[in-house]
């Protein structure tokens, strides 16, 4: 537990580091950058084996695969946002629900493969029972930003079954910002022109959405 | 005098007793950031040191020559020449602002009476004349003696104007301009053994410059991924050799040195030689990959060796073993177990560099609370020393400081939570012949001389 709670907390600080080193003078700084990325992504496979422990005889784990090195600055939000309750096995919330409190849900992202889009499914279905009109439009944008939200999460497992990402307690803000960012990359054109000027070599922002993880890394370069 | 530390001393003791020379700088407590040394680098005599600081002013101290009637005391280091080198600039495609900070300064060999230097900061690397002008013409036809034209129907006589000696003035001025070739960062740069060319390193490329072409530059190393997702180091820094023109070495963040041969390839993305210490498994912690990072690596004079910095540690390697370094000397071990609060105040990611002697026999590298450490390779011992105001008299001798790691303190100790960690030395340079040292405090240059016994 202690382990869990030192590792959150090391992911809390990198985020925030993440976050003001864009703040510099100089611009990002790729090495910081990268240097960041690998400090949060061991504090992620300390808290998550650290939970793998605690959860040991409920839960059956993914094997989590070595991750491609990340040196955005999603990877840090990601993984602060994905870290943020004890509980697993809860559906994915619905994004209201993401907005209002840090609920318990996104170790569920760990568990056996979720069908997101089944669940999206139901979840409409059980939106346009209600028979509102109004809700058509928002519906959509809320299960984008629920999609979007999956797709913020950690690493190649998370490809297939992107798991929700939950808006860490301590960053509401950071969480909203995130889920409006996704609703305006997901309407992007995929067809990035390959000749980007050179402002997306240091900055991915320009680049083409090739997978939800893609999405996240735009949002908070973004942002 | 004696030349690198060994001549006067009884033999075999290559002990140093350094004592306290100059300091440069203000005494304030506010210190300005634009005041904050970034780099300092003796010239090929060490007659000229130059510094940088971050707010892209070069300052250049010449010694003065030595007094005779007070043959013990070396020359003092004066100010010689002072100018902006860069100022601060805005990427309006990135919408960055470029740092005016001097990241590193590198002298030229002097091959006339001009001095040549390189200063380069974020993304443009300049070459310098720095000239001294002693004698200025007097008697001009078309002008005045204040410099105001004359009336051309005035002129009713010719004259040739005659040279008079004036006081001294140092001019420096930017010769050539080498911009636009870096996209990331510049980290280093190093003057070829051929002093016709240089190279440049970024985080990811290293490109080739010929010094009297501004326009082009040659990439020899890019180690950037197409997909830049799969990034997992960068380029930390990078030196030519110093006798073999096709040679040179750049440190990765990963904590590898690999050394290129110019003439295998146009592209040396492949290495010659790839220098990696296995790790060792049981100090593997949380930030064992921060830490690898090297931050510095210079050649030894000799060429026979190159040193590498890292966080905690500083290793020299012989160039024909790649399977780990031949010295491992411990700059600051016990904050291994501080590196949490250490990557909580930033202070992970400060960059040190190191230095040889001009014998190559010492080594020293900088480090928290005012601290410096050296190490003599021979003798294998190690001194801790502090560069601060109280020790400052005139050749009074620095006392070997030492911090406790646990248990009692003992008297004159200093424990390692009252170190202060915004005090750091992290840009020292040594005399190539002598045994002086210049040692860059935040915003204070102390230069310590050893004592001639």
């Amino acid at each position: 537990m202690e382990v869990q709670k030192e590792a959150q907390r090391i992911m809390t600080l990198s985020v925030w580091k993440m976050y003001h080193s864009r703040m510099q003078r100089g611009g990002l700084r790729l090495h910081r950058s990268l240097q960041l990325s690998l400090v949060m992504r061991s504090a992620r496979e300390l808290y998550l084996s650290a939970k793998v422990e605690a959860l040991e005889p409920e839960v059956s784990l993914p094997p989590t695969l070595p991750s491609d090195p990340r040196l955005h600055p999603p990877r840090e939000a990601e993984s602060t946002a994905e870290t943020a309750t004890p509980d697993g096995e809860h559906p994915s919330p619905e994004p209201m629900d993401t907005q209002e409190a840090p609920t318990a849900e996104e170790t569920s992202a760990y568990c056996a493969p979720r069908p997101a889009k089944v669940s999206r499914k139901r979840r409409s279905s059980s939106l346009s029972d209600g028979g509102d009109a109004g809700l058509v439009p928002s519906k959509k944008a809320r299960l984008e930003e629920k999609e979007e939200e999956e797709g913020a999460s950690s690493e190649v497992a998370d490809r297939l079954q992107p798991p929700p990402a939950q808006a860490e307690g301590a960053f509401p803000n950071l969480a909203r910002v995130l889920q409006r960012r996704f609703s305006g990359l997901l309407n992007c054109s995929p067809a990035a022109p390959p000749t980007a000027p050179p402002a997306c070599e240091a900055k991915p922002a320009c680049r083409p959405a090739d997978s939800m993880l893609n999405v996240l890394v735009r949002a908070v370069v973004a942002f | 005098m004696a030349g690198a530390g060994g001549g006067g001393c009884p033999a075999g003791s290559n002990d140093f007793q350094w004592c306290f020379s100059q300091v440069k700088g203000a005494i304030d407590e506010d210190v300005a950031e634009a005041d904050i040394i970034s780099t300092v680098e003796f010239n090929y005599s060490g007659d000229l040191l130059a510094t940088g600081d971050k707010g892209g002013r070069v300052v250049i101290f010449q010694r003065e020559q030595e007094n005779k009637s007070r043959p013990h005391s070396r020359g003092e280091y004066n100010v010689y020449s002072t100018f902006q080198s860069h100022e601060p600039e805005f990427d309006y495609l990135k919408s960055l602002e470029i740092e005016e900070k001097i990241n590193k300064i590198r002298w030229l060999p002097q091959q006339n009476a001009a001095h040549f230097l390189l200063s380069t900061n974020d993304k443009t690397i300049k070459l310098w004349k720095i000239s001294e002008r002693d004698k200025r013409a007097e008697g001009y036809n078309l002008k005045d003696e204040d410099g105001r034209l004359r009336d051309p129907f005035r002129i009713t006589a010719l004259r040739v104007p005659i040279l008079k000696p004036m006081d001294l003035m140092v001019e420096a001025s930017p010769r050539r301009i080498f911009a636009n070739a870096h996209t990331y960062h510049i980290n280093s740069i190093s003057v070829n053994s051929d002093h016709e060319t240089y190279l440049s390193a970024d985080d990811l490329r290293i490109n080739l410059w010929h010094l009297e072409i501004t326009d082009r530059s040659f990439n020899i190393v890019d180690i950037k991924p197409a997909n830049m997702e799969e990034l997992t180091e960068v380029i930390t820094a990078a030196e030519f050799h110093p006798h073999q023109c096709n040679v040179f070495v750049y440190s990765s963040s990963k904590g590898t040195i690999r050394l290129c041969d110019m003439r295998s390839s146009a592209l040396c993305d492949r290495h010659s030689k790839f220098f990696e210490e296995p790790e060792d498994p049981s100090s593997r912690s949380f930030f064992s990959e921060i830490i690898s990072s090297i931050s510095d690596v210079k050649f030894s004079h000799s060429g026979r060796y190159m040193m590498t910095r890292d966080y905690l540690s500083v290793k020299v390697w012989d160039l024909n073993m790649e399977s780990r370094p031949v010295e491992t000397h411990q700059v600051h071990e016990y904050l291994r177990s501080k590196l949490c609060s250490l990557y909580e105040n930033d202070c992970i990611f400060d960059k040190f560099e190191c230095c040889w002697n001009g014998s190559d026999s010492a080594i020293m590298t900088g480090s928290y609370n005012n601290f410096f450490r050296m190490f003599d390779r021979d003798t294998r011992r190690d001194v801790t020393l502090e560069a601060s105001r109280e020790s400052s008299k005139p050749r009074a001798s620095l006392k070997p400081r030492k911090v406790c790691t646990g248990g009692k303190r003992k008297k004159d100790e200093i424990s390692v939570d009252s170190l202060d960690f915004n005090k750091k030395i992290l840009h020292t340079a040594w005399h190539p012949a002598d045994n002086v040292i210049a040692v860059a405090a935040t915003n204070n240059l102390y230069i310590f001389q050893d004592k001639i016994n």
